[in-house]
């Protein structure tokens, strides 16, 4: 296990340096220049030039790589265009609130999408089937937009028991973790069901049940257990594309995450932290992976870490 | 988008507002709503507190509650003394000494003197120091410490206009011991003179507390001022309408009835002197003929523009700037007259009309803009195609362009908005022959020895008298050629708790709030 932990971390590195040299070339094939954004939009050409100067841009490409590579490897990821503050800094004072909204939202939309799902696949055909299925379905194809909007009236505008928006306290937690987990839910529900239905039908099912076992014990463990490998990989992808920031939510309930950052950064070509945020987004998901397939070994022990 | 959430309400109060019963909260509004603390929901993020390194207009309205100028502008864009108490000029515009009001300090104790007026605007003009707006001062030599109070400021050469850029947002003074403790990070720990003291800038919001010791006694109002970024604008409107905050800034147009309908609520509707107009390549077929930038100008109903474009709230242009400049002439309108249009194509050599493209921002308004210039060329015979562009492939393509014959540009809808608010940022950097891209604006690469040399000379003489004459015949000139199609001025819409008091924006976009307080 440990060896396996640590061969799979030093395999990490080469993601990371794959993932700089593509960013940084990526950023970089963005029309528009960076110092004609940041300048404004009535600025003098003397203007551009200091901010291009400023910005090191005036310097040749493969310096540019390596001041980069430099301030990466101290940590300080270089400098922000749009703010002039250390990436590192800026991406810090992001990750929290993503992060625990990410959290949050998981938290309620796994254990949820879940238990719909089994309670699907167990009443299969029956009314507990369909009504979670259409839950299911509405969930995945709300507009987050339209239905943070809705909340934030209802809630807010009408009621004022909730914040409209913001990272201030618990309070401020609940739409926006409720609106972001609705599609997790939603999906994870389907996955459930799925998953659960295609086990059940499984040799061993039928051999476990002739036997005599009692159906509560088929069902968690001959059935659940199987399962939740592929909901277990699922709930791991989404877990990724959140922590990424959801542009649509922090924008809808003005949360101090990444994907705003990401947003405002791309606008203005602030290539330092696009890049330092492109390398978060690949660094998080090696890292889930890694989680994922832990995960694999400790559901099922017949899956051995190799 | 309201009908969007009128119909929601709709659906959704009989049926979640009992399951929602069981959650109590309590009133957050009443909480938050206490005299004395006032938060403005803002639509753009905050870049930085140094105003000399910003080019966007919420940083320098943030900055405006600590720090403050040798000169500011009245709400009606008017040139007023702040820091200075008065102030004069030369005949030929080179230099201009400020008398400075005695016995202010800045927040850190340091005192506010003719030594500060020269630190600051040295550091500004001094290309080494690569600040975003160097070229407000570009036009400076250095500054003279006549005594402690008088500050003469010596320029390279006359520059008529430097009065309201010394009332620029961007010229406001920092405390010369903050400057050299912070350096580079001053835009994090700005230290001025104003009515309020930095507090804290986390992510997306900016608090500031009551300056005890500010010099003008009774202000300000207020004990603490926060601005929060809040992007999107049904939230923006809804942050307000909760109670959260008791500004919100700016509000789309179509919304305006959101906020007339609320009677808790007040719309801020006032001119602002954000221009939009259509630039034409004038060095190419067919736009190098003046009839026919004539004949767009008589084809779009402007009035039409403004209810379609902007909800009504949009005033005509009847000039290259618009009234809230200096030096503002009125033109003769060219009235919507599609026939009329017609004849001069057909003069022209256009009888059949022709196609052309029409590039602008990617924003909501900026498309149905177009789409609305594109019907209404149609009924003259121009088949216009509208490519929404995105700012920074925008910056590529126009404004980045080496030479005249490299741009590839036919129709440009923009907007621009004079920082000065003096008529010459208003018309140099558009139309002077010397603003073609890359150094400047002037994308439809207008040129005209008469406007050129009207520039010149309102540049060469303080004296309004005279800069006027000039900016005048300037003006008539660029509306006779019909340079642009001009096609309106845009206004300041806000919205305030009405019980809010002496909350504005200015003409410029700028946010004033240093002096607000509830009724």
């Amino acid at each position: 296990m440990i060896a396996f932990l640590a061969r799979r971390a030093l395999g990490i590195l080469p993601v990371l340096v794959c993932v700089s040299l593509f960013s940084f070339g990526f950023v970089r094939m963005l029309p528009g220049d960076p110092a004609r954004l940041l300048a404004g939009p009535d600025a003098t050409l003397q203007e551009v030039r200091a901010v291009r100067i400023s910005l090191g841009l005036n310097k040749p490409l493969w310096q540019q790589y390596l001041t980069y590579i430099r301030q990466t490897l101290v940590g300080k990821l270089g400098t922000s265009a749009r703010t002039g503050q250390p990436v590192a800094k800026v991406i810090g004072e992001r990750f929290m609130p993503t992060f625990w909204l990410t959290v949050a939202a998981m938290a309620w939309s796994t254990v949820i999408g879940v238990a719909l799902g089994v309670l699907a696949g167990v009443r299969r055909g029956q009314w507990q089937d369909q009504t979670s299925m259409v839950l299911a379905v509405s969930g995945i194809s709300f507009p987050a937009f339209w239905l943070g909007l809705l909340l934030i009236d209802l809630f807010s505008v009408r009621l004022h028991w909730l914040p409209t928006g913001g990272e201030e306290g618990w309070r401020s937690f609940i739409l926006p973790s409720f609106t972001l987990g609705v599609a997790v839910a939603a999906v994870m529900a389907r996955f459930t069901r799925s998953a659960f239905v295609e086990v059940a039908g499984e040799d061993y099912v039928r051999t476990a049940r002739m036997k005599g076992v009692l159906e509560r014990r088929v069902i968690w463990k001959h059935t659940f257990r199987n399962a939740l490998i592929p909901v277990i990989t699922m709930a791991g992808l989404q877990f990724g594309f959140l922590l990424g920031g959801s542009i649509v939510i922090e924008t809808v309930f003005a949360w101090p995450g990444l994907g705003r950052l990401l947003v405002d950064s791309v606008n203005y070509r602030d290539y330092p932290v696009i890049q330092a945020e492109i390398l978060l987004f690949s660094l998080e998901f090696v890292l889930i992976n890694l989680l994922v397939d832990v995960l694999y070994a400790v559901v099922n022990p017949e899956i051995r870490l190799q | 988008m309201s009908r969007k959430l009128d119909l929601s309400r709709r659906a959704m109060l009989g049926g979640t507002a009992a399951v929602a019963g069981g959650l109590a909260f309590g009133d957050l509004a009443h909480a938050q709503t206490k005299s004395g603390q006032l938060t403005v929901g803002v639509a753009a993020a905050l870049m930085t507190l140094d105003p000399a390194d910003a080019n966007d207009t919420l940083s320098q309205s943030a900055a405006r509650l600590m720090l403050e100028g040798l000169l500011t502008f009245d709400k009606n864009m008017q040139v007023v003394p702040l820091l200075a108490e008065t102030y004069e000029a030369n005949a030929q515009a080179t230099e201009f000494t400020f008398h400075l009001r005695q016995g202010i300090k800045f927040q850190d104790g340091t005192p506010f003197d003719a030594e500060a007026v020269k630190i600051n605007f040295e550091r500004i003009a001094n290309p080494a120091n690569h600040l975003k707006r160097l070229s407000l001062l570009a036009m400076l030599d250095h500054v003279d410490v006549v005594d402690q109070y008088t500050a003469r400021c010596v320029l390279k050469f006359p520059f008529g206009a430097f009065i309201p850029t010394v009332a620029h947002p961007s010229l406001q003074l920092l405390s010369p011991a903050a400057l050299k403790k912070w350096g580079k990070q001053i835009g994090r720990h700005p230290v001025g003179t104003g009515p309020f003291v930095f507090d804290s800038w986390q992510p997306d919001t900016l608090k500031v507390k009551k300056n005890p010791d500010y010099w003008q006694k009774g202000m300000p109002h207020l004990e603490t001022v926060t601005l929060r970024s809040d992007p999107e604008d049904g939230a923006r409107i809804a942050l307000l309408r909760s109670g959260e905050a008791q500004m919100i800034t700016p509000i789309p147009p179509q919304q305006a009835v959101v906020i007339e309908h609320d009677p808790k609520l007040a719309l801020i509707n006032d001119p602002s002197i954000v221009v939009r107009y259509i630039a034409m390549d004038v060095m190419k077929k067919p736009f190098n003929d003046p009839r026919v930038r004539q004949a767009l100008n008589h084809a779009v109903n402007k009035q039409l523009f403004a209810k379609v474009v902007y909800n009504g709230f949009a005033d005509p242009l009847l000039s290259a700037e618009p009234p809230h400049i200096t030096f503002y002439e009125q033109q003769q309108a060219y009235d919507y007259n599609p026939d009329k249009a017609k004849q001069l194509l057909a003069a022209a050599g256009y009888a059949k009309g022709f196609d052309s493209v029409m590039w602008g921002f990617n924003n909501t308004v900026a498309i149905t803009a177009m789409q609305f210039l594109q019907q209404q060329f149609a009924m003259v015979g121009v088949k216009l195609k509208v490519e929404p562009l995105e700012g920074g492939v925008m910056a590529s393509r126009i404004w980045n362009v080496k030479k005249p014959d490299e741009s590839h540009l036919e129709m440009y809808y923009g907007g621009w908005s004079s920082s000065t608010g003096d008529a010459d940022w208003a018309l140099r950097p558009l139309f002077a022959t010397a603003s073609f891209p890359p150094s400047l604006y002037n994308v439809g690469y207008y040129s005209s020895k008469a406007v050129d040399a009207a520039l010149k000379s309102g540049l060469e003489t303080a004296d309004p008298a005279k800069r006027g004459a000039a900016y005048a015949t300037a003006q008539k000139q660029i509306w006779d050629d019909a340079a642009w199609v001009f096609l309106g001025v845009e206004r300041i819409l806000d919205a305030r708790d009405k019980n809010l008091e002496d909350a504005y924006r200015l003409p410029d976009g700028g946010l004033m709030i240093d002096a607000a307080k509830y009724a």
